[in-house]
């Protein structure tokens, strides 16, 4: 008799999907052997509406409504392509206050993924507690840019509000709070049956094929590949405070959410680096001209890698306003590790790789 | 794992975190970035607020009655839209006069409802902008 396969979908809506993705399975009894994936369900019209109906210096806002969760990395690499169209200088206060805030980013971002990926394996006290404790972060947020999803903190030439000694110190023991918190997770996230015993060895990426498939961000660096956008640039400075890069070897979930759990404590360490020892100065320069020629950036959005593309014509509208997100680029590297795994796994590892579909079909 | 347990254990005496809003109000930051508030008086109409607004929330359409202003030459007149308005502060940084003819307050925006004609309304002031 000859072999039967069966497919099965998951999504464009799943219970355990956040936003709209399809996945479908190709299936022999509960193994998976085949992946057909589609992203493109929430198009908006984001590039074109920047080219055609925003002018340069009101992009910066447009931009960072292309996610929510990395609000502030896409705002900034607008900006800092817009930046090196004009030659403009930032100050150093402007530079750190700008980390701070990317890296405050990475925090919740961490924080969401590794309460969904809980929430996956059926525990649903430690969904509740971890979005609990984000709430921490998201108000740390509120203080510094004063609104809580929407910071719209970053311009060209610098950023919008300064930072108070006040404000400073009630981050900083909120950061405190935060830190002690995440030790317990590293706990759960280790210790208990639940998480660390059901992840382990599940969804497996190994290094060679972390290269050969192009994986980046977290994804990557739990296979153990040295990879990170903030090693690479030098727009911002963050080996100046304390920036170490968090790499596993073993490529699984486990791995995935302890590199993620590693980042949110390096970003702490780095946001507190930077409280302490803020420099004076303004945080704002104006900038004088319009963008003429093109610019590449690249960031480390929470997901991995992300790049702008921008082209200007010396006019008030730019001619072309390219995103490259990092869901977008590990859609490979996703589509092959569903191959060889348990059917009923599937969401569990579809909540590890932290899929961001509002930035990939923007 | 037992700590877990515990964990989740004591979390059933615990107050819930989130707020029991119509009947508490939300404790409001005094730097929450909130609706932009103009200053008639103080205005010199130099209209960089309108051109520096990233979404066009604010427009200065002539009218047939202008307030009395002497700066006010083309017999403009100031319109907010709470509801298109991101609060960013980009006019308040344009506005030559700031904190006088242009601040932003921690005031949150009202409801729209269909009554207020709040998209009808305003495709008006935008099609009166445009001839």
């Amino acid at each position: 008799m000859n072999k039967k396969t069966i497919n099965i979908p998951i999504g464009s809506q799943h219970i355990s999907l956040l936003e709209p993705v399809r996945f479908k399975f190709e299936c022999e009894n509960e193994k998976i052997i085949g992946v057909d994936s589609d992203v493109g369900f929430v198009h908006r019209g984001i590039e074109k509406a920047c080219t055609q109906k925003f002018k340069f210096d009101a992009v910066g806002y447009v931009v960072a409504r292309v996610c929510g969760l990395c609000a502030i990395t896409h705002s900034l690499s607008y900006t800092a392509s817009i930046e090196k169209l004009l030659e403009a200088e930032i100050s150093q206060k402007a530079k750190y206050l700008r980390i701070m805030l990317l890296e405050l980013d990475r925090i919740h971002s961490h924080m969401l993924c590794l309460s969904h990926t809980c929430e996956n394996a059926g525990f649903e006290a430690m969904f509740m507690r971890i979005m609990g404790d984000r709430e921490d972060i998201m108000e740390i947020q509120e203080l510094l840019t004063g609104n809580r999803v929407q910071f719209d903190y970053i311009s060209i030439g610098g950023v919008n509000r300064d930072l108070s000694l006040e404000m400073s110190k009630k981050i900083s023991q909120k950061l405190e709070l935060v830190k002690q918190k995440v030790f317990g997770y590293i706990d759960e996230f280790t210790n208990n049956w639940s998480l660390s015993l059901k992840f382990k060895g599940i969804g497996a990426l190994s290094l060679d094929e972390a290269f050969r498939f192009n994986a980046i961000g977290p994804l990557a660096r739990a296979s153990g590949m040295n990879v990170d956008v903030r090693n690479e640039i030098d727009y911002l400075p963050f080996n100046e405070v304390g920036y170490k890069i968090q790499t596993h070897s073993d490529g699984d979930i486990n791995a995935r959410n302890v590199v993620r759990l590693n980042e949110i404590l390096n970003s702490i360490e780095m946001c507190e680096n930077i409280l302490e020892g803020l420099p004076e100065g303004e945080i704002f320069t104006k900038v004088k001209g319009k963008p003429n020629g093109e610019a590449i950036v690249r960031f480390e959005a929470p997901r991995g890698e992300l790049m702008y593309y921008v082209k200007g014509n010396g006019k008030a509208m730019l001619e072309r306003v390219r995103i490259k997100t990092p869901t977008f680029a590990s859609i490979p590297a996703f589509s092959h590790i569903f191959v060889g795994e348990n059917y009923a796994d599937a969401p569990a590892i579809l909540a590890s790789f932290d899929p961001c579909l509002s930035c990939t079909a923007k | 794992m037992l700590t877990s347990f515990l964990k989740a254990f004591t979390n059933l005496f615990k107050k819930p975190q989130t707020i029991d809003y119509p009947v508490t109000p939300i404790e409001k930051d005094k730097d929450y970035r909130g609706l932009i508030e103009y200053g008639e008086e103080e205005c010199i109409y130099c209209l960089k607020c309108e051109k520096a607004c990233p979404p066009g929330a604010i427009l200065f359409v002539p009218v047939e009655n202008p307030p009395e202003n002497e700066k006010n030459k083309k017999g403009l007149k100031y319109h907010y839209n709470p509801h298109l308005c991101i609060y960013c502060q980009e006019c308040v940084r344009a506005c030559p006069k700031p904190d006088e003819a242009l601040w932003q307050s921690n005031k949150k925006p009202p409801i729209g409802i269909k009554d207020d004609r709040v998209n009808e309304a305003w495709f008006e002031l935008e099609k009166l902008k445009r001839d």
